[in-house]
C-alpha cells in the first residue's frame, strides 16, 4: 500500500464533503449565479423595451447570458480558498502533511479535487445563468437566445471552464496566503480589478481590460469577440497560465515553508 | 528505529535544536524529556519532515520520513490532539486520514474500539473532552499499525485514569517490539513509562541513558555540611576520597562518603560543624539538576556538556 494520487484524492473528497462550510459556499455560487441571472435578465429586458428602435436592433441577448458569472466567480474562488485555509485554521494541515509528506502530492490532490468539482458544477452554473437570463429577457418581449443557437453550447462550456480555473485560482491563493480572510479578500479584489479599469489612464485601462487574466478569461464565454478583445482560446491560455503560475508559486512556498 | 544525526534548527539567531544526535530503539519506550521550550516538539517535527532542519538529518529505519511511500503504515504520530476540524465527526476525521494511505474502513472501527471511542464515533471532534481528543489522536496514530510511534506530550491535561491508560498502551506497544518515542516535561511520568531517557535542554543533548542507569546515578546519597572552615574540610574530605562541591555560603555537598565518616574527619582535624545532613536526591531533583544549566545559563553556560559526560559515562551510548 502506498500513498498515491488516487488515495490522496479520495481523502480530499472526504475532507470536502464532511465540512459543511465549503459546500455551502459552492451552493451560494449557484444561488448568486441564478439570482443575478434573474436580475440582469429583468433589467436588460426592461432596458430593451424602453430603448429606441435603432438601439433595439443592436441588442444582443448573449451579453446578458453570463453577466452573473462575474459575481458568482467570487464564491467559486472562495471554495478553492477554503479547501486549503480550513486546514490551516484548524491545524489539520500539519496532520495532512504528516500522512502525505510529499507536499506537491498534497497540493495536487486539493487542486485536482477542486478542478473535478468545478468541471462538473461550473457548466451547470453557466447553464443555469443562461437559461434563467434568457427566460427573463423573453418574458419582457426582448430577443433571447436558445440553447441550440450556434455558439451557445460552446459559451456554456467556456463559462464552466472559466469557473474551474477560478476555483484553482482560489486554491493557489489559499496556499499563498494561508488565511481565509486574506485569501478571499485579495483574491476577490484581483478578480474584480478590471471593473475599475475605466478609472485608469486610457492605455492602462485598455491593457487591463484586454490582458488582465480574469478579464481575458471571460472571452471564453463572450458572445462574439468584439473589436480589440482576445479570441476565446487566447483568453483561456492567458487565464490558465496565470493560474498555473500562482499554483506553482503556492507550491514553492508550501514546499519550502515549515508547516 | 529512529536515528538523529547532528540535527540542528535555527530560527534567525535563535538555535532551537542544537546538533542533536541519538537513536530511538525498538522494543522499549524512549522518554524524550526536557523543560518547556527545550526543542522537543521542533525535533519531532523535523523527524516528520514538517520543519526543515537547518542542518543534519533524521531517518526512520534508514529512510527519511518524507521518502516513506505510505508513512502511516510505518510511523504513527500524535503531535497535537486538538488539531481536528471541530465540525467533522470522529469517524470522518479518521476516514480522511485512513483514505490518504489506503487504509481499510474496517481498521477504523478496530482502532476506535481499541481506544474506546466507538460510542462517540459520530460525535463532532470539536465536542470531545481533552482526554477523548487525546484518544482520537492515538487512534489516528495507530491506524496504519505502524512499527514506529511518536507521541508529543500525550498525557498533558489528562485525568489519572487517562494517564494510566496511555502509559499501559505505550508499554504494550513497546512490548510488541515497536519503537516508541514519547516526549514529556515531567520526570515523574517518564520514570513510570520509559525504559530509556533522552534528555535535552535548550536544544542540546544532556543525557541519553537507560532509566535504570539514570536512577542509579541520581539516587546517590549526598551529605550537606555546614562549617566555618569549609575550605579546610573540603580539602581533608577530598584526601579521604569524597567528592566535594561548595554549596551556598558556608556549605559543602559531599558525595561518596557517609556522614559518620565526615564527622570523624572533621573531629580529627578540629573542624567545627554546624550542620551534617544526609540527603537522598530524588529523580525529580536529579532531572532538575541536569536541566538547570540549560534553563538558567542558556547557550553561554557550559553546564550541559559536563552533565552529559556524567551520565554518558554510565553507558548511555550504544548498547
Amino acid at each position: 500500500m502506498t500513498v498515491s494520487p488516487a488515495t490522496v484524492l479520495h481523502s480530499e473528497w472526504t475532507k470536502f464533503r464532511t465540512i459543511r462550510a465549503t459546500g455551502c459556499v459552492l451552493a451560494g455560487a449557484f444561488v448568486a449565479a441564478l439570482g443575478y441571472a434573474y436580475l440582469f435578465g429583468t433589467a436588460n429586458g426592461r432596458a430593451y423595451a424602453g430603448a429606441l428602435p435603432e438601439e433595439q436592433t443592436s441588442f444582443d441577448p448573449m451579453e446578458t447570458a453570463f453577466r452573473s458569472l462575474a459575481l458568482a466567480q467570487l464564491l467559486v474562488s472562495a471554495v478553492g480558498v477554503l479547501t486549503v485555509t480550513a486546514e490551516y485554521v484548524t491545524g489539520t494541515m500539519r496532520t495532512s502533511a504528516t500522512v502525505v509528506p510529499r507536499r506537491g502530492r498534497l497540493l495536487a490532490g486539493k487542486a485536482a479535487l477542486v478542478a473535478m468539482i468545478m468541471i462538473f458544477c461550473g457548466p451547470l452554473i453557466a447553464l443555469g445563468s443562461f437559461l434563467l437570463s434568457q427566460a427573463m429577457l423573453a418574458a419582457q418581449g426582448a430577443p433571447s437566445a436558445a440553447l441550440t443557437d450556434p455558439g451557445v453550447p460552446g459559451s456554456i462550456m467556456g463559462g464552466g471552464l472559466y469557473l474551474t480555473l477560478i476555483g484553482l485560482y482560489g486554491v493557489a491563493m489559499g496556499f499563498l496566503l494561508r488565511r481565509t480572510a486574506g485569501a478571499v479578500t485579495l483574491g476577490s479584489f484581483l478578480l474584480l480589478l478590471p471593473a475599475s479599469a475605466p478609472l485608469f489612464p486610457d492605455r492602462l485601462a485598455e491593457w487591463v481590460v484586454t490582458y488582465w487574466p480574469s478579464s481575458a478569461g471571460m472571452g471564453m464565454f463572450a458572445p462574439a469577440p468584439s473589436s480589440g478583445a482576445l479570441p476565446p482560446p487566447l483568453g483561456f491560455v492567458l487565464l490558465a497560465a496565470a493560474v498555473l503560475a500562482l499554483l506553482l508559486g503556492g507550491f514553492a512556498v508550501f514546499r519550502s515553508r515549515d508547516v | 528505529m529512529i536515528e538523529l544525526r547532528q540535527l540542528t534548527k535555527r530560527y534567525g539567531r535563535v538555535t532551537a535544536v542544537d546538533d542533536l544526535s541519538f537513536d530511538v530503539r525498538p522494543g522499549v519506550v524512549t522518554g524524550f524529556l526536557g523543560p518547556n521550550g527545550a526543542g522537543k516538539t521542533t525535533t519531532m517535527r523535523m523527524i516528520l519532515g514538517l520543519d526543515a532542519p537547518t542542518s543534519g538529518a533524521a531517518t526512520i529505519r534508514g529512510r527519511r520520513y518524507t521518502d516513506l511511500p505510505a508513512p502511516m503504515h510505518e510511523v504513527g504520530v500524535l503531535l497535537d490532539a486538538r488539531a481536528t476540524h471541530p465540525r467533522r465527526s470522529v469517524l470522518d476525521h479518521l476516514k480522511c486520514l485512513a483514505q490518504s494511505n489506503g487504509i481499510a474502513r474496517s481498521r477504523i472501527e478496530e482502532v476506535l474500539g481499541l481506544v474506546g471511542l466507538s460510542p462517540v464515533a459520530h460525535r463532532r471532534a470539536g465536542g470531545l473532552s481533552l482526554g477523548m481528543s487525546q484518544r482520537l489522536g492515538i487512534a489516528a496514530a495507530l491506524l496504519g499499525d505502524p512499527e514506529v510511534l511518536m507521541f508529543d506530550e500525550p498525557v498533558n491535561g489528562l485525568d489519572p485514569e487517562g494517564v494510566v491508560w496511555i502509559r499501559t498502551l505505550m508499554r504494550g506497544l513497546a512490548a510488541e517490539g515497536r519503537t516508541v518515542l514519547v516526549s514529556s516535561h515531567l520526570m515523574s511520568e517518564m520514570a513510570l513509562t520509559a525504559d530509556r531517557l533522552v534528555v535535552i535542554g535548550r536544544g542540546r543533548l544532556l543525557a541519553d541513558v537507560e532509566l535504570d542507569e539514570f536512577i542509579r546515578a541520581s539516587s546517590r546519597e549526598s551529605v550537606l555540611v555546614r562549617t566555618p572552615d569549609a575550605e579546610e574540610l573540603a580539602c581533608r574530605l577530598r584526601d579521604a576520597g569524597a567528592a566535594v562541591r561548595p554549596d551556598a555560603e558556608d556549605g559543602l555537598v559531599v558525595e561518596g562518603t557517609e556522614s559518620a565518616v565526615i564527622g570523624k574527619v572533621a573531629m580529627a582535624h578540629g573542624v567545627v560543624l554546624h550542620e551534617l545532613t544526609p540527603h537522598r536526591i530524588s529523580l525529580e531533583e536529579a532531572y532538575m539538576e541536569l536541566t538547570r544549566g540549560s534553563v538558567e545559563f542558556g547557550a553561554s553556560g557550559t553546564k550541559p556538556g559536563s552533565d552529559r559526560v556524567e551520565f554518558g559515562a554510565h553507558g548511555g551510548g550504544g548498547r
